[in-house]
């Protein structure tokens, strides 16, 4: 018996073996960046988009200096994952090395970035149902609620109040969106003529307003706000891989 | 005997071959107009040593109106080539015209020389009369300051006065820099002058006035310039000119001077296999028209992947419009890379728009080891010694593509929760259901709270339908117990009794103001049978009053 219970600690005690490294991973490792995106491209459309696999991806796509497409990989993978550190990583690198440009986020996004949009809002929906019930239940039955149900009503209402500012922030969160194209000039006026603001370089995080006539008003990280078109940007919501926005190369 | 004929046939056939002359000609110009001196040109290559030709001229026949003379011919000793020249003047009729077939005759051997088209067209432009003059060609524009603005002064003579060459050519103009371009005096293509090239480059904006002097020498006679039939002739342009700086709207940030038409000629790495660390060179060539001596070297920023030390290079071919930018590039990381794109902008001064070019990056696999740390080290050659570098890279993290995050199911779409359709249409089904669930029991429950809310309502529907039977009733008897009945039914709620036990007192405390005498009257009629005192009095009198009195009953419920 002795014997069996210090096998059984040996077991807990032992350290899990360390996870082989995919395909993907191993060409990152070599060097190829190209031979590591096709696979972690073929494992999100086999087994969908995960914030590892998005992460991972951006890594290999800035290593091929295309900043859109990192940027965008970087930006889903912590919609999926507020606390994905590859992705955190990866903007702070680009921010700092690359001179991509991102607005600082609000007080309300940081919030949201506790948890992320869909887990703040399904723990809004799970308390309203809650505090809901924990009314009309008693009402129903005619009857004065007890003392727990009026502390889960209060609990449930409390945590609703709290979730509405990690709503808020998750609605400002997901109206933003990377320049995807290489050199793009912020227009006055949403028009093909419209005259040129500013420059805005390839991965950049802008602001996203209305649309109008095919263009996307926008805010730049410096606070210029403007017209670009809705091809030359990407809003990280909607997408599993980056689009294919590259200009065909002439034969 | 069969070999000797086989080598004989050999050598037969190598000295047909390399009896083969080569004969060449250039008319210029190649088209004249009617009347026009031309000049020919004839190129021998021979297999032999050709020397001096002899009596060239003997057998040469122009066609009907040319005329045509040998002028001279260059050859060196012991060489196998000769050029004879010949100069003539085109017939007046415009149309091709041939020169026959001739032989010349070398001391060597007797070479024929193939036909020779002329050709005459009045659409040359050719004066047979009239002055020298000079024509300035320059784009007629507004112009930008910094761009270079070729010009020409041509200077067209005719068979009258020809022009033999110009000198003093100068520029009196503020804000431009002017310089003479190409050789001097330059044939045309037509044959009919000469041309002077030269740049203007505007310095500063405004509206002024471009005056371009020179002198032209005109040959009269025929002799030369410098003979005494010939003499200087000046020659003034003035034109107002309005320069601008290169518009601002639709500039991209990567415009550094550059204005004309250029296209990336090519870009290359010094060693395309290099290891970390080892410097490599790459460059670009600009080709094109412009001011391609005044752009500034694209920049290219240092990465994670190369330190970039900025190109310096100031190289400018005017002969063949070209200009090349070479950066040093210091690679980082092993691996297959790819350099940095050198993108460029250009101000084109004919379309007023700027057009984008874009030098591609070259594949360079990079061998060797990484440093164990990357510290992006930005190389700028104005800093001074001892300044640091930039600031530290962060650097990327290992990439885990296992790892998921709390609500990371995996889906092919990253959409918010908050745009599904079926999580909003689910939450407010519940809602809705919740809700009516809710009315419906706290209806119920003010019902059994308010039970007089029933009754009141009962009463109401059943004096509404006596109030109907009695309007309805053929006799009288039908129309009192209807009415009775209507009576009772609403008052019965006021004084919260059963309708079937009101007497006509109870009626008559709901009813105060109702006639009494018609009350008794109706009940007497409907009732009085039970009691033993029927009544077959007429009701008709009543009859409107009692309805009333249920209507009011009605209402009051």
């Amino acid at each position: 018996m002795r014997t069996l219970w210090l096998m059984l600690a040996g077991l807990i005690a032992a350290p899990l073996p360390a996870a082989e490294p995919d395909a993907g991973q191993a060409a990152y490792a070599a060097g190829d960046f190209v031979g590591a995106i096709e696979r972690w491209q073929a494992q999100v459309v086999a087994e969908g988009a995960t914030a590892g696999r998005l992460a991972a991806l951006g890594n290999a796509e800035w290593k091929l200096g295309r900043k859109g497409r990192a940027m965008v990989c970087w930006e889903r993978a912590l919609l999926l994952d507020p606390r994905n550190a590859v992705a955190t990583a990866g903007i702070r690198h680009a921010q700092s090395a690359g001179g991509v440009e991102r607005p600082a986020l609000t007080w309300a996004e940081d919030y949201a970035g506790f948890l992320g949009a869909n887990a703040w809002l399904v723990i809004a929906t799970a308390a309203f149902w809650v505090a809901l019930l924990g009314l009309l239940i008693p009402r129903l039955r005619q009857r004065e609620p007890s003392e727990w149900q009026a502390k889960m009503v209060v609990a449930a209402a409390t945590i609703f109040l709290l979730s509405l500012p990690g709503l808020w922030g998750g609605h400002l969160h997901a109206r933003r969106a990377v320049v995807r194209q290489t050199e793009v000039s912020l227009r006055l006026t949403p028009t093909a003529r419209g005259e040129a603001i500013v420059g805005i370089a390839e991965g950049d995080v802008v602001r996203t307003d209305r649309p109008f006539n095919g263009y996307v008003r926008v805010t730049t990280a410096d606070g210029k706000s403007g017209w670009l078109q809705a091809r030359e940007i990407e809003s990280p919501w909607g997408g599993g891989l980056p689009a294919n926005l590259d200009t065909p190369k002439a034969p | 005997m069969t070999r000797c004929l086989r080598l004989l046939a050999c050598f037969l056939a190598l000295t047909c071959a390399r009896a083969e002359d080569y004969v060449s000609w250039e008319m210029t110009p190649p088209v004249a107009g009617p009347g026009q001196p031309f000049k020919l040109q004839v190129r021998i290559e021979s297999d032999v040593i050709l020397g001096p030709a002899d009596r060239v001229g003997r057998e040469l026949k122009p066609p009907k109106g040319m005329a045509l003379r040998f002028s001279g011919q260059l050859f060196r000793a012991n060489t196998t080539e000769a050029t004879l020249n010949f100069s003539g003047v085109a017939p007046e009729e415009e149309g091709a015209h041939v020169i026959p077939s001739f032989n010349i005759r070398f001391p060597a051997k007797l070479i024929k020389v193939p036909a020779m088209t002329v050709n005459v067209s009045a659409a040359t432009g050719f004066r047979r009369e009239g002055q020298a003059r000079a024509e300035l060609a320059m784009p007629v524009r507004t112009y930008y300051v910094g761009e270079r603005i070729p010009g020409a002064i041509l200077l067209k003579g005719s068979e009258q006065e020809m022009v033999n060459g110009s000198f003093g050519l100068e520029c009196e103009a503020e804000g431009f820099t002017f310089q003479q371009v190409g050789a001097r005096n330059e044939e045309l293509p037509n044959g009919q002058g000469i041309q002077t090239g030269f740049e203007l480059t505007p310095l500063r904006t405004g509206t002024s006035e471009v005056t371009i002097n020179g002198i032209m020498l005109v040959n009269t006679g025929g002799l030369g310039g410098f003979t005494a039939s010939g003499r200087d002739r000046p020659f003034t342009f003035r034109r107002m000119v309005t320069v601008e700086h290169v518009p601002e709207t639709g500039r991209p940030a990567e415009w550094t001077g550059a204005i004309g038409r250029f296209l990336a000629e090519s870009v290359s790495v010094s060693n395309p296999k290099p290891e970390v660390g080892e410097p490599i060179r790459l460059r670009a060539i600009l080709a094109g028209e412009g001011n391609l001596d005044r752009i500034l070297p694209p920049e290219i920023g240092s990465s994670e992947t190369w330190d970039v030390i900025p190109s310096n290079d100031r190289r400018f071919r005017r002969a063949e419009d070209q200009r090349s930018f070479t950066y040093t590039l210091v690679p980082r990381l092993p691996g297959k890379q790819m350099t940095p794109a050198i993108r460029f902008a250009v101000f084109d001064p004919e379309t007023r728009t700027f057009q984008r070019l874009e030098f591609a990056p070259q594949p360079v696999t990079v061998t060797g080891n990484a440093p164990s740390k990357v510290d992006l080290v930005s190389a700028d050659p104005g800093a001074a010694a001892g300044t640091p570098a930039a600031k530290a890279l962060i650097g990327l993290a290992t990439p885990d593509p296992r790892a998921r995050g709390l609500l990371d199911p995996g889906a092919q779409v990253v959409a918010p929760l908050a745009r599904s359709h079926p999580f909003w249409t689910t939450n407010l089904t519940l809602l809705t259901l919740s809700a009516t669930l809710f009315a419906a029991a706290a209806g119920s429950a003010y019902l059994l709270a308010h039970p007089e809310i029933r009754r009141r309502a009962r009463a109401r529907r059943e004096v509404r339908a006596a109030r109907r039977a009695a309007g309805t009733a053929v006799d009288d008897a039908g129309f009192a117990v209807a009415c009775v009945r209507g009576l009772r039914a609403g008052c019965a709620p006021w004084i919260e009794a059963t309708p079937e036990a009101l007497t006509q007192g109870d009626i008559r405390r709901v009813l105060p103001a109702a006639d009494a005498a018609a009350l008794d009257r109706i009940f007497r009629r409907a009732d009085g049978a039970k009691f033993g005192a029927p009544s077959d009095a007429s009701l008709q009198a009543e009859k409107p009053a009692l309805l009333a009195l249920l209507a009011e009953l009605e209402a009051r419920l």
